[in-house]
């Protein structure tokens, strides 16, 4: 699931950004800006070696594919941004200021001057056509999960209003998850992408991606000359290649090598934690005990020590869950009982569920190079539930028999060690347990407070609604909230200025390299 | 002999044939769907079943196999799932990586292989001989991977001799071919120590001792033809592991050819990449074997003979 991200965009307080909406400046401008100071060519070329695969083409909204939407970063532009990472400072990009006209309706000016990589002008009508594709309005957009059907009208040359069926709370922060492209792309799309954005890609091979500085940016153009993402996967290759000097950063360092990288001269480390819930996810349906009896549900939940699998296995910055909602989303909130490993508790929960052997066997799948440790830390846990008289099957699989054995109506498992990746708005990390997704359990009064989250816009009522649902969810103990996982990037000492955020997102448009 | 060509190129064609058609279905059964892959979980099933009309896997599977047939006696291996960029392309740009690599790693390991065992057969069961033995049992139980890891962190990081990744220039070739040599060389150097020892025995080769010809003579003129032999017949028995290891070593090293590709597309479940890989690594298989017996009839007169 990690490597199909939900969404992401990269702010959170949806609500403050509603404040914030009606104070657009015409003047602003965006941060992330150069140094005026700073006018030199752009110089000198940066390899970025990820971890990710880079599973998508360039098809408009095609995919969430984690990797792909990372790589678009660098090449697309959006409406508004968050670059400071302040999930409460929502930052004019193309759209230089916005206001909402009432409940259901949104105005944004757009900037002038700005040109595509072919050249061509952006319009109106590039917005139009993006936002009515990426935001579903066509049913055709993998991106629809986290909107609700949306009409984009060009008012004039300069401005564009998006209404809503209903009052849609995010609306900022996922407009800073639709690239704009060009009508004409959009119309037919073309092998090599045609963004607005700070580099424009050269070279487009299966594992590798050339980019250029686009010196026509409407901003300062970027700092660096050349930019080359590669997928790598082993983690092993990556490090040496740091080390080594074949490459100037590298993603997801894994938890065994940040000692080592931590003393490295000439290495720096960035880390953040990352926007993303692993959970033990349970799929309905497969273990009927699960879906039908809550104290069973609270048993496994009482029969892991989440805190120790951080401290010792996954490591970095990562944090044992406190919520369904991951800590750095916006209203995320502890909730009680903290659940630790407690085979007393256990045995109470499975007394009254009337299965004081510990239930049925069930299967446990793991994926092998996917999430950090992950076979390591299945390991722990199933040890640990064993102890309380539960009795899991492992199962180890790549990712893609995983997902397979997920939604296959043959399937046979019934946790899946997996990660759910959002934007920092509540909504996008909620709605993964809503009807939309195969872990909804038939929960009507969950699935009517996601919905209440999504269109409810008064910054207080909206923190109210998402406090209710945590506390529901996490006494109905659906899943199994493990941790939220560490993301570190490493990269050489004279590499300055990437701009790593908790949503994964990695931006090179700061980045300079120094002698 | 033409009828004897022609059957031997009818055997290649339908090795390749079978190695293909194997691929193809196995990729197919096992679990994984690409289209789930480039998706979120929960994508509504319209766009899972539009991804599968895009990527051609909602066909019935012997209606795919027709039209990958059909294309691949075009020769169009398709458009990758990742990116959608030509198959055939990146398939023939990686193969002369990978051939340069394997065949650089089967020089040096029969070059090991003659060189130690030459000295372990000089006086058997004594020092050198147990010497290079142990050799050989070390290097078979050592794991590519690990050599490669641990060749890496002494001779790039530490010494920096070499570059630790990518193909960059001659220097960049030592750490990969030594790794697949290493891991190549153990049953050639035992099979050559024996075929050394078991020449000594010969007639010829008493002969010419007896005649007073020194023994580095005696070795590197008569006893080395013979012991080659039983070399060429290895490395043709090793393609496949050969094939095999340097999947293991174009990973660590970023090494851009036909390995990597298949691996790194094993994962995301880019069939038509992994066909390509699979029908490319499967050609150059059975050219090689087929290379191997023409050397074979070369060195050795009696087969040409017992051909004849």
């Amino acid at each position: 699931m990690r490597n199909r991200r939900v969404r992401g965009a990269v702010g959170w307080l949806a609500a403050i950004a509603l404040v914030l909406a009606a104070c657009g400046d015409d003047d602003a401008e965006p941060q992330g800006e150069a140094d005026p100071d700073a006018e030199a060519e752009p110089s000198g070329s940066v390899r970025f070696l990820i971890a990710e695969n880079f599973w998508a083409d360039w098809s408009p909204y095609a995919s969430t594919a984690q990797s792909q939407r990372r790589l678009e970063r660098q090449i697309y532009d959006f409406l508004v941004d968050f670059p400071s990472g302040d999930p409460a400072q929502p930052e004019p990009m193309l759209a230089t200021d916005w206001r909402q006209v009432d409940d259901l309706t949104w105005e944004f000016d757009l900037r002038e001057g700005v040109q595509f990589h072919d050249g061509s002008p952006l319009t109106a009508e590039d917005v139009e056509a993006s936002i009515e594709l990426g935001s579903g309005f066509s049913g055709e957009s993998a991106y629809s999960l986290t909107w609700i059907p949306a009409d984009v009208e060009v008012v004039d040359e300069v401005t564009v209003r998006i209404s809503t069926e209903q009052p849609f709370a995010p609306m900022l922060v996922e407009l800073g998850q639709i690239p704009i492209l060009s009508a004409d792309f959009i119309a037919e799309p073309q092998d090599r992408p045609n963004g607005t954005g700070p580099f424009r890609l050269v070279d487009d091979q299966v594992e590798v991606k050339a980019m250029e500085a686009n010196t026509d940016y409407w901003r300062d153009p970027p700092r660096i000359q050349e930019l080359v993402w590669e997928f790598i996967g082993d983690p092993s290759t990556r490090m040496s290649a740091l080390l080594d000097g074949s490459a100037q950063a590298i993603d997801r360092v894994p938890p065994e090598q940040l000692p080592a990288l931590e003393d490295q001269e000439g290495v720096e480390l960035v880390s953040a934690t990352g926007i993303e819930s692993v959970n033990l996810w349970v799929r309905p349906g497969r273990l009927p005990l699960w879906d039908e009896n809550i104290n069973f549900r609270r048993a496994v939940n009482w029969s892991i020590d989440r805190q120790p699998l951080v401290d010792s296995l996954v490591l970095g910055n990562s944090l044992a869950a406190t919520s369904y909602l991951p800590t750095n989303t916006l209203f995320s909130a502890s909730q009680e009982p903290a659940y630790t490993f407690d085979p007393e508790m256990a045995a109470q929960e499975l007394e009254a569920a009337g299965e004081p052997g510990g239930g049925p066997e069930f299967e446990l799948w793991v994926a092998e190079g996917f999430l950090p440790r992950g076979p390591e830390v299945v390991q722990a846990i199933v040890a640990q539930m064993e102890e309380v008289g539960l009795r899991p099957q492992v199962v180890t699989s790549d990712v893609a028999g995983m997902i397979d054995d997920i939604f296959s109506d043959t399937g046979t498992g019934a946790m899946y060690h997996l990660s759910w990746s959002s934007n920092g708005d509540p909504n996008a990390a909620a709605q993964v347990y809503s009807e939309q997704f195969a872990w909804y359990f038939g929960d009507e009064e969950l699935q009517a407070l996601i919905d209440e989250g999504m269109t409810t816009l008064d910054p207080g009522a909206r923190e109210q609604v998402y406090a209710e649902l945590q506390q529901h969810i996490w006494e109905q103990a659906w899943h199994v909230p493990l941790y939220n996982s560490d993301f570190t990037i490493a990269h050489t000492s004279d590499l300055s200025g990437v701009v790593v955020q908790p949503d994964f997102r990695t931006d090179f448009y700061t980045a300079e390299l120094t002698e | 002999m033409i009828v004897r060509l022609a059957l031997r190129l009818a055997q290649m064609l339908f090795v390749i044939l079978a190695v293909v058609t194997i691929a193809f279905f196995v990729l197919r059964i096992a679990a994984g769907d690409p289209a789930r892959l480039v998706n979120p979980p929960g994508t509504p099933e319209e766009i899972i079943t539009q991804t599968r009309r895009r990527l051609g896997t909602d066909q019935p599977l012997l209606g795919q196999y027709v039209t990958f047939l059909g294309n691949l006696v075009r020769g169009d291996l398709g458009t990758t799932f990742r990116g959608s960029l030509p198959v055939r392309d990146a398939v023939l740009a990686a193969l002369p990586n990978t051939l340069a690599l394997a065949g650089l790693a089967v020089l040096a390991a029969a070059g090991i292989a003659l060189l130690l065992g030459a000295l372990a057969a000089w006086r058997p069961n004594g020092s050198l001989d147990r010497t290079v033995l142990g050799y050989a049992a070390l290097a078979q139980a050592t794991p590519a991977f690990w050599l490669g890891l641990v060749l890496v962190m002494f001779f790039s990081l530490q010494l920096r001799w070499f570059p630790a990744i990518d193909m960059t220039g001659p220097r960049s070739f030592v750490l990969p071919v030594v790794t697949l040599a290493v891991t190549l060389s153990p049953i050639l150097v035992r099979t050559v120590r024996q075929s050394f020892i078991e020449t000594q025995g010969e007639d010829f080769f008493r002969a010419a001792r007896a005649r007073g010809l020194g023994e580095v003579r005696l070795f590197t003129v008569h006893a080395l033809k013979m012991a080659s032999l039983p070399v060429i017949t290895l490395i043709g028995l090793q393609l496949g592991f050969l094939l095999a290891g340097a999947v293991v070593v174009e990973a660590i090293f970023n090494w851009p050819g036909i390995g990597k590709l298949i691996l790194d597309a094993l994962g995301s479940r880019d069939f038509p990449m992994i066909q390509g890989g699979v029908l490319v690594a499967a050609i150059a298989f059975v050219v090689l074997n087929f290379v191997v017996d023409l050397l074979y009839r070369l060195l050795d007169p009696r087969v040409r003979v017992g051909a004849s």
